[in-house]
């Protein structure tokens, strides 16, 4: 793979969702490139489609409401929306990893880490459970999780907000993904913790070269990881451009709102 | 982002356009309305019983006993020569008179006790509801009415009060419930803290959002008292005089022996339409005003 | 440890409960209980035998000394002998308690079982055919009158002018006496005529029962499926078999044995009045049901405390089982 052609190419994506007051357009005619290797910010309110247009990458949008009406998704130059469901399991976890905002629900309650990482992991390698384990057991010591093989026998619940977050982003590395999508995942996390965490987002991501996607609503996380930021709202790309050209140079009036807020806060 | 106590409960002075919301939706529910329809029809029947208008000769005794469907007798004659068809009539309103009495008595009782033992769950007063209906519970249902129908023995209505005595244990539970989440929410604190009187807060306020459940648990103890009424009447607990469907049932147990079918087919077909309409019915009530599913 | 303190404060919790529900108990059935003292005494009896036979029941002391009388009887569970039979009710419990158990219980395991089952495929095609499909059977199931299904049943599956294959009533009689029959041949005789007289019972009680447990079961089962742990193994590639049946099932298990549980007790002694009248099945419920036409006293108390009791306790017997299962409630409080 040449580093001329992008890791991930989305073209003219578009995704509806059927709700009881009518049709609403949640993606609208998205384009959008990440390279290997780049993190990428997409950042906009609620609502904006970012969340969306990521489930959409690993077609997780729940079909009944939502359907993708248009666009090309180009992953690592496997064509996307052309998969079926079974097919797309190959994919998940694999080339392409998630992590989510909520990391309390995002891990099975009645389940041990080791169970739930184990399970990933044999989906997409030919190992044994015990060389599972061991991938796991790395896994988490590669996330600072201070004593893995303890914490890998643990349940969720046992674990703290951040520790889990952690959890999760090792799950996701496990099976080397080239891309990782990450939404919102220091949201819900107590302040004191979410500067860790995503110090170890991005650190991985750079130590193993993956493009990232990181989705979020605060564009002081999006300063201090990514190397270019995409501005959605309502649906649409509102802007692109290199985070320091952004941040300076702020071109559409969404935008300049966006900062605006957080420069006063600064204050 | 907005704090989520929007979700059902700016229902009260919004009240009205939870209500409006719950009323499309259900419209548009064909089942919802085919199965009201069918329920309408009922009580239209019943009503009629009960003003005079029909169904009235299901006790004038005829000479032909069993004898079959005819262009008389859409359902034939029992033993003692009496039109079924008109005794089918007759008992759609008398489980009426005991689907609705039970219904809405034992759901107010139990809203309101479930209000009270929501709104001051922790003290003894919570404790003393749930004390009540932890026992009310334990005991079996049929070995309980038989008990009410012993202790009241003679009053006609022991079978109704001893469906109501039981049925009000479930709504207080589950309106004791969502009371217990409602009163946590942030505008209920503030208007405690201004000084608003508990009656108040609790009429104006926690009532319309408990309404909805209120209607859904009368649904289902309708149904439940029609359908404990056929077992209780085999079981010589229930109705005594007069003719329901669980007595054309009952006599139908010895027809049947014999190859005589019209009373069984006649009670089984009236019951069955009108309980699986009024569960339907409920279906749709339930998802209609259910706040969860009501985009807000 | 905790989990022995849990239990030891569930166990004082239950103690105002059973006093409350003995407490009513005593009130209906004994308070405002048949007047005994004409089955007694018989055809014209003087004042003077009246009075005696009444303070000897005690109905001249106050309610509480009365009640007390009855809580005695309680605990040492010697509620004296039936009015009818003359046999003590204790024996009339152990000899029918397992009859009904044996005629319940396999309607029990199927029911729940054929219930998951159906639920778990309902759940799978949730807006599909076969959800839908499953659905209306499960409300049919609900609106049918057992009654109505216990009548039919026994048209179709006992009389001529159905299949005829199984006895309209009864229970199985003691084997004949053949001295040279083997252990496998008494055993089989038992097995052959227990089916016999089980299996049109048990249809009926599925299928009424069915209805109600899917439709719960599948509600269970669909909320589960919305929460984020499934979303989150979609996203790592687990399949939706794998899905269903390890990470859903596991956690949809928790509300449904709870369910399960709290239905046992009902199981095991109240025995179904309805099934046991009607098929002639010579269980607690029939005894129960003759009781009570028969205003034998002593059996009815026997039972209805009896069946109070064990609900108590299987309700801490659900709390308990319910922190041990969800592992969350274990740790956190």
């Amino acid at each position: 793979m040449s580093s001329d052609t992008p890791l991930l190419k989305v073209e003219n994506l578009s995704v509806e969702f059927r709700t009881e007051n009518g049709v609403v357009k949640a993606v609208d005619d998205v384009s959008f490139e990440v390279n290997e290797g780049e993190p990428v910010g997409i950042v906009g309110e609620s609502g904006s489609g970012k969340s969306v247009t990521a489930l959409t990458l690993l077609q997780l949008v729940p079909n009944p409401p939502g359907r993708v009406t248009g666009g090309r998704i180009l992953l690592d130059g496997v064509d996307i929306l052309s998969k079926s469901q079974s097919q797309m399991r190959n994919i998940r976890g694999n080339l392409a990893s998630m992590i989510f905002q909520e990391p309390m629900t995002a891990l099975n309650p009645v389940f041990t880490i080791a169970n739930q990482m184990v399970e990933v992991i044999r989906v997409h390698q030919k190992v044994s459970k015990r060389e599972a384990l061991q991938i796991a057991i790395r896994m988490l010591d590669t996330v600072n999780i201070p004593t893995p093989e303890k914490c890998v026998k643990q349940y969720p619940h046992e674990l703290s907000g951040g520790m889990r977050q952690r959890v999760m982003i090792a799950m996701a590395l496990s099976c080397n993904p080239k891309l990782l999508i990450a939404d919102e995942p220091t949201t819900a996390l107590d302040v004191t913790v979410q500067a860790q965490v995503l110090k170890e987002i991005h650190q991985q991501q750079s130590e193993r070269n993956m493009g990232m996607i990181l989705i979020t609503h605060d564009l002081g996380v999006v300063a201090e990881t990514c190397k270019r930021v995409i501005v959605m709202y309502k649906g649409k790309i509102v802007e692109e451009a290199e985070t320091e050209q952004l941040f300076r140079n702020p071109r559409h009036p969404y935008t300049q709102k966006l900062l605006s807020s957080v420069l006063s806060m600064r204050d | 982002m907005d704090a989520d106590t929007t979700d059902q409960s700016s229902g009260t002075s919004a009240g009205q356009s939870l209500w409006s919301k719950s009323a499309r939706k259900f419209r548009r529910d064909r089942f919802g309305l085919a199965s009201l329809a069918i329920v309408g029809l009922y009580a239209v029947v019943a009503l009629g019983v009960w003003l005079g208008l029909w169904g009235q000769g299901w006790s004038t005794l005829g000479e032909e006993s069993f004898a079959g469907v005819s262009g008389e007798h859409w359902f034939g004659t029992n033993l003692n020569g009496q039109d079924i068809f008109q005794r089918a009539i007759a008992g759609t309103k008398t489980a009426f008179e005991v689907g609705l009495l039970v219904a809405v008595v034992s759901t107010l009782i139990g809203g309101f006790l479930g209000a009270i033992a929501g709104f001051y769950s922790g003290t003894w007063i919570d404790e003393v509801i749930m004390w009540l209906y932890g026992c009310i519970d334990a005991i079996p249902f049929y070995l309980f009415v038989a008990a009410i129908a012993f202790a009241l023995e003679g009053f006609p209505y022991a079978m109704h009060v001893a469906m109501i005595t039981t049925f009000w244990s479930s709504t207080c539970r589950i309106v004791r419930g969502e009371v217990i989440k409602i009163r946590s929410l942030e505008y209920i604190q503030a208007a405690h803290a201004i000084g608003v009187k508990p009656m108040t807060i609790i009429l104006r306020h926690v009532s319309p959002n408990t309404f909805h459940i209120l209607l859904v648990q009368g649904t289902i103890a309708f149904v439940g008292a029609i359908k404990s009424e056929v077992i209780l009447t085999f079981l010589g607990l229930g109705v005594k005089e007069g003719v329901s469907w669980g007595r054309m049932l009952t006599e139908s147990t010895q027809d049947v022996l014999r190859g005589h079918f019209g009373n069984f087919l006649a009670a089984s077909i009236f019951l069955f339409i009108l309980v699986i309409a009024f569960n339907m019915f409920a279906d749709a009530l339930q998802d209609a005003t259910d706040p969860k599913k009501i985009s807000s | 440890m905790e989990t022995l303190q849990y239990t030891i404060r569930k166990l004082i919790y239950s103690i105002p409960l059973l006093f409350g529900v003995t407490l009513i108990a005593f009130t209906l059935m004994v308070y405002f209980g048949p007047d005994l003292t004409d089955s007694i005494l018989g055809k014209n009896p003087t004042a003077e035998q009246i009075a005696d036979v009444r303070s000897e029941l005690g109905y001249d002391a106050p309610f509480f000394v009365r009640y007390f009388m009855f809580l005695k009887e309680v605990v040492t569970f010697d509620f004296g002998s039936s009015m009818s039979s003359g046999e003590d009710v204790r024996s009339i419990l152990a000899r029918t308690v397992p009859v009904s158990f044996a005629v319940a219980l396999p309607a029990f395991i199927l029911s729940n079982l054929l219930g998951v089952g159906l639920a778990l495929l309902a759940a799978y095609h949730r807006g599909g055919f076969w959800d839908k499909f499953v659905m209306v059977f499960a409300v049919v199931g609900m609106s049918v009158s057992y009654l109505m299904i216990v009548i039919a049943f026994q048209i179709i599956f006992s009389t001529s002018y159905g299949l005829n294959w199984f006895p309209v009533q009864g229970w199985i009689d003691p084997p004949p006496d053949y001295p040279d029959a083997t252990f496998f041949e008494i055993a089989y005789y038992y097995w052959y005529n227990y089916w016999l007289y089980v299996t049109v019972p048990t249809l009926a009680s599925i299928f009424v029962a069915l209805g109600y447990n899917t439709r719960f079961f599948r509600a269970v089962i669909v909320e589960e499926l919305n929460r984020d742990y499934v979303r989150t193994a979609r996203a790592y590639g687990i399949g939706n078999g794998t899905i269903m049946l390890k990470h859903v099932l596991k956690n949809a298990l928790i509300p449904i044995a709870t369910r399960i549980i709290i239905s046992l007790p009902f199981v095991i002694i109240a025995g179904n009045l309805l099934l046991e009248k009607f098929f002639g099945i010579p269980g607690v419920g029939l005894v129960t049901y003759d009781a009570i036409t028969n205003g034998d006293l002593p059996v009815v108390k026997a039972v209805v405390t009896s069946t109070a009791i064990l609900y108590v306790f299987a309700l801490i017997l659900t709390d308990i089982a319910y922190k041990v299962i969800d592992p969350r409630i274990t740790y956190s409080k």
